[in-house]
């Protein structure tokens, strides 16, 4: 199981898209590490998030692979996950922060 | 990244009070470790699950590029506990700070491999260049 944790501004991602990115999500954790994903969202309200201290439209996007990751796959890997998440959010790619770690 | 996540007990901030946090939190972590402020996210829930405030009022769970000396660490953690109180008017005692550490090689943001510590000018020229091949 492929844990995933989604902070995301409130509005900026509609929540009747939630189904379909969840689905993008699932089919990316399948094909890059065969395994299914447990999608966690953390729904930032209004006033509630900040970058370099002004109101931020940024989102994180976290997941933890299954096993150690070369730096050339994880790369690969992250900006796959960037492309998926910017096609199907409409936001830009200075607007999502992605991380995927090792297993601890 | 890094990312500092505020987690209080229902009601204890105000929007004022977390503009100020959010402001302290960036100045801090910039003055301590020279990273610029445009990577500094500050995010606030009230009783989130995912911070558990224990027996205090207001917690922070900053995550920041790996690199920093473990003397920055406690520097950064220190002074957002103080700006915690100042801001969130608790108690010293009912706000505590802790900071972890992911490898920057692990994070992807606008649109590039963030920059190891002190890395962050080869960085921003490398996302110029992009910016200027896009046309944006």
């Amino acid at each position: 199981m492929i844990n995933c944790t989604c902070v995301v501004q409130e509005g900026q991602s509609p929540d009747q898209n939630r189904g379909h990115i969840e689905d993008v999500l699932n089919s990316f954790a399948s094909d890059s590490f065969r395994e299914t994903t447990r999608i966690a969202w953390l729904q930032v309200a209004p006033g509630n998030g900040f970058t370099a201290g002004k109101p931020s439209t940024s989102s994180v996007v976290s997941m933890t692979a299954n096993e150690p990751l070369s730096p050339e796959r994880r790369e690969t890997l992250l900006r796959k996950l960037v492309s998926l998440w910017t096609e199907s959010t409409g936001s830009t790619v200075d607007e999502i922060v992605a991380v995927i770690a090792d297993p601890n | 990244m890094p990312l500092y996540i505020c987690n209080s007990s229902r009601g204890t901030l105000d929007a004022v009070a977390k503009e100020r946090i959010a402001n302290a939190i960036t100045d801090i972590h910039c003055s301590v470790t020279g990273a610029p402020a445009s990577f500094v996210h500050a995010v606030f829930f009230e009783e989130a699950p995912h911070i558990p405030l224990g027996d205090k009022t207001l917690a922070v769970r900053g995550t920041i590029r790996k690199g920093r000396s473990d003397a920055q660490k406690q520097k950064i953690a220190d002074a957002i506990r103080s700006a915690l109180v100042e801001h969130g008017d608790v108690a010293t005692g009912q706000a505590d700070a802790h900071i972890q550490e992911t490898p920057a090689s692990w994070v992807l943001e606008g649109g590039e491999i963030m920059p190891e510590p002190g890395e962050e000018a080869e960085w921003f020229a490398a996302q110029e260049a992009r910016r200027k091949a896009q046309g944006v």
